[in-house]
């Protein structure tokens, strides 16, 4: 799979810019063309009966934007807020915005195609439909998010 | 010419005289010999023609043309009105309505002649003629007899109208001075043909054929009554010039469709002499010259429905001069500037009211509720901007009853009430379709047949009703009918056939809960698809549109006396007052409109009733909720003694809800949750924004009851 590896520099490919986050011990990437703005952890208002996934609502300057937690959505353990929690605040067409919460923030990186692999899908395990890639920057890897797979509702 | 520019209000007039030939052709159904609907149909379809000839919609005048015929007629009655001719009128409405679309869409009428509709008509004057050998089969026949009295006025003056031109004091001037500066002056009356369609664009090339070479002083009616063709067949001008007088009569008879065109010099005697006549024998003068409505007795038309004319006219003129038209995308920007502000303002209010030093001082004080003051009635009057009586939309139902009777064989009336109550004009938009299936599901199933009403000793004709009204924050429009009512039990067998629900989880369903299988998709309950309804497209659409508006729609119904639906409409789209209450540590926000009173209760009085909680509050019984069980909120810890009840009422049902605090009386501004969060259960109506930037949420309490 790893058969060719280009090295950077040589040829100028082009190349995505993702927002590397921290959930737990992994790294994800967000495609930095969904990402709206980033703000820190502020009240979340809950909104009773929602899915249980979902925090709540904030007031994004005079906007009402409910947020997402992608670690419950995904099944892991319900977030711990820190001082690095932030928001990340998604715009999604036609839906609107959406905040999903992460435990840190790490950088931007740019990643080229040769970079990104398909993920190794596991279809037992249910969290794997959300990753449509996996990144490498260096020695990190990154998982990253299908943000229209992880934005999904269907509760109608 | 070039008339695109004219086009929409070509649009909305024709669709404004289209709305009252059907309202009034439905009157005249009901008292045939009414001469004042006659007049006002008349009217309208003349107005429908003259706009389309202006337009160059050939066809569509055309067909307004022999639809005007048709009442000439019948105004002479030469032709009595009947149902075949109401028939006909109605599908001559319907294809001007056709064009009009056609209009709409392309700018242009289309090519449909419509001839059958046209030769029907036709038949009908040929009919009348053969009757009344006597009066004129031609149409025209008011043209007719208006000539007849103008050249009797116009006998002894050689047709000389000018010369009787009753001038005011400031026209006499303006010809004064002329004459004193050594002009010539003349006066002109000039004739039109009878069947003249465009009287006012015929007097309008006139002027600018005579304005080739003179002046025109004084126009006589005035230019602006010659614009809105307020003249019979003749009108008048004085001039100035120094070509000669041939050349200028010349110009305005080779104006097509002008009949002739007299003149004469203007002298100062001519000037002089009038005045002392008409200040002593201005009567018989002034009558005559002003217009002949007083003084022709012979064609019931003419004096008939020369009074209606410029009354209509005058009384509309100021109104088109007053109003705006906004594009409703320019008033929702507005909308938003003004929620806005409020939530500004209340960040004002809710920082003076956090006891920051040096804030406290009167002024300020003074200037926040003044501010308030000005941002409620800003708010207002926006809204009120924005708000449209239900009217435009619940008038063309009249003519579907009418439709619906004959294609159903069935008879009804439909009686209206509240047609101007007001709504949001967004909602108003979008409230005709689901009406007009409730309409239409109430003729079709709700009304029995004459027979089977008859047997049940109920009148022949079935009612159905349409009543609007206000109801604090909310708007009702009751559909209701007399008929057959819901049969419960058709319909459980209905769901049990279709799989709904196991015959035994049938027995235990409430009245309302049968009610509400109608409105699932694809439930009809019709026996056989017919044009009506029927088709299983049906009452789920009509909630679902309701909702969308963040209204809803119930049903009461007994069996054989028949059924009401009523919808429920919020009154203001964006900006209410509330309550806000606190429950936990959570803030809510419920809708003024919707509350009845705030009661303390002492724990001891609430009783229980089928093991739920109930207050007797003045010999009602009523139901409490406690707030924090539907909302998912721990209890607080220790039992109160005495709990804070906010009684809500819908229609004539009443609910306690148990807060633990309250907070205060709020203007707020309604957000959207947006479309990720599930919210199926619909008790949360959406968010506000608190003054200190806190997110509240506002709940929908109609779906607590």
């Amino acid at each position: 799979m790893a058969a060719y590896v280009q090295v950077n520099g040589d040829v100028t490919e082009e190349k995505k810019q993702f927002i590397a986050v921290k959930l737990s011990s992994e790294i994800y990437g967000i495609d930095i063309g969904y990402v709206d703005t980033i703000v820190r952890m502020q009240k979340i208002t809950r909104v009773p009966k929602a899915q249980s996934y979902f925090k709540g609502v904030i007031n994004l300057r005079g906007e009402i934007v409910p947020v997402m937690s992608i670690r419950l959505k995904m099944g892991f353990e319900d977030d711990v807020f820190t001082n690095s929690s932030r928001i990340i605040i998604l715009k999604i067409e036609e839906k609107g915005k959406l905040g999903v919460i992460v435990d840190e923030v790490r950088e931007v990186v740019n990643l080229g195609a040769s970079e990104i692999d398909k993920p190794s899908h596991d279809a037992k395990e249910n969290k794997h439909s959300y990753i449509n890639g996996i990144g490498k920057n260096g020695d990190d890897l990154i998982s990253l998010f299908d943000i229209n797979a992880m934005t999904e509702e269907n509760f109608k | 010419m070039d008339v695109s520019q004219y086009l929409e209000i070509f649009i909305d007039e024709t669709e404004e005289h289209i709305q009252s030939l059907s309202d009034n052709i439905m009157a005249l159904e009901q008292e045939p010999d009414n001469k004042d609907v006659v007049n006002e149909i008349f009217r309208a379809a003349h107005s429908l023609k003259g706009m389309a000839g202006t337009m160059g919609f050939k066809r569509m005048q055309h067909m307004t043309h022999d639809m005007e015929n048709v009442f000439q007629e019948v105004r002479n009655d030469t032709i009595k009105v009947n149902s075949d001719m109401i028939d006909l009128l109605f599908q001559c409405l319907d294809a001007i309505e056709g064009y009009l679309e056609n209009i709409k869409e392309t700018s242009d009428e289309g090519t449909n002649d419509n001839e059958a509709i046209i030769r029907k008509l036709n038949g009908f004057l040929e009919h009348a003629e053969a009757e009344a050998a006597h009066a004129s089969g031609e149409p025209e026949t008011a043209a007719e007899a208006a000539p007849a009295e103008s050249e009797s006025a116009a006998e002894s003056s050689d047709g000389k109208h000018f010369s009787e031109v009753e001038l005011d004091e400031s026209d006499k001037k303006k010809l004064q001075a002329a004459l004193d500066s050594g002009h010539h002056v003349y006066g002109m009356t000039v004739y039109i043909r009878k069947d003249c369609l465009l009287k006012a664009a015929r007097a309008f090339l006139v002027f600018k054929a005579v304005e080739e070479f003179a002046e025109i002083i004084v126009y006589s009616p005035s230019s602006q009554d010659i614009e809105d063709e307020k003249f019979e067949n003749d009108f008048s001008i004085f001039f100035t010039t120094d070509a000669e007088l041939d050349k200028v009569l010349a110009a305005a008879k080779a104006v097509s469709e002008i009949e002739n065109a007299v003149a004469d010099e203007i002298t100062e005697e001519f000037l002089k002499e009038e005045k002392p006549e008409h200040a002593a024998e201005s009567e018989p003068k002034a009558a005559a010259v002003e217009e002949p409505k007083a003084e022709v007795p012979a064609p019931v038309a003419k004096t008939a429905s020369k009074p209606n004319v410029p009354q209509k006219k005058q009384a509309a003129k100021p109104v088109t001069s007053r109003t705006v038209r906004v594009d409703i995308e320019k008033l929702d920007a507005l909308m938003n500037q003004v929620s806005e502000l409020i939530i500004a303002k209340n960040s004002l209010v809710s920082l003076s009211a956090s006891n920051v030093v040096g804030m406290q001082n009167q002024s300020y004080q003074e200037q926040i509720e003044y501010l308030e003051r000005i941002t409620t009635g800003l708010h207002e009057s926006v809204m009120k901007v924005r708000m449209v009586p239900i009217e435009s939309v619940v008038n063309k139902f009249p003519r579907m009853i009418r439709d619906l009777s004959r294609t159903l064989n069935k008879k009804m009336e439909l009686v209206m009430s509240g047609e101007e109550t007001e709504l949001d004009r967004t909602v108003v938009d979008q409230i005709g379709d689901p009406l007009q299936h409730l309409l239409r599901n109430s003729a079709d199933h709700g009304l029995e047949s004459a027979e089977v009403r008859k047997e049940r000793g109920k009148p022949e004709v079935g009612t159905i009703r349409l009543k609007a009204f206000q109801e604090g924050n909310n708007v009702i429009i009751e559909v209701g009918d007399d008929g057959n009512g819901i049969d419960t039990e058709a319909v459980k067998n209905k769901a049990i056939e279709r799989g709904l629900v196991t015959p035994e989880q049938a027995e235990n369903l409430s009245h309302k809960e049968i009610i509400d299988f109608l409105f699932m998709p694809s439930f009809s309950m019709a026996k056989k698809i017919t044009d009506i309804s029927g088709r299983g497209v049906g009452l789920d659409v009509v909630k679902s549109n309701i909702e969308a508006l963040g209204g809803d729609v119930e049903v009461k119904s007994v069996f054989g006396e028949g059924s009401t639906f009523t919808v429920r409409l919020p009154l203001t789209l964006a900006i209410i007052q509330a309550l806000m209450v606190i429950i936990g540590d959570e803030k809510y926000a419920i809708a003024l409109g919707s509350i009845v009173s705030i009661e303390d209760i002492p724990i001891t009085d609430i009783k229980y009733v089928e093991a739920k909680e109930v207050i007797n509050m003045r010999g009602n019984v009523i139901p409490i909720i406690r707030l924090n069980q539907i909302l998912d909120i721990e209890p607080q810890e220790e039992e109160q003694e005495s709990l804070t009840i906010v009684i809500i009422s819908r229609g004539d049902k009443q609910v306690g809800l148990v807060v633990d605090d309250l907070m205060g009386q709020q203007e707020i501004v309604i957000k959207s949750l947006g479309s990720f969060i599930d919210n199926s259960t619909k008790i949360i109506s959406g968010a506000t924004i608190l003054g200190d930037g806190e997110v509240a949420l506002i709940l929908d309490v109609n779906t607590l009851m």
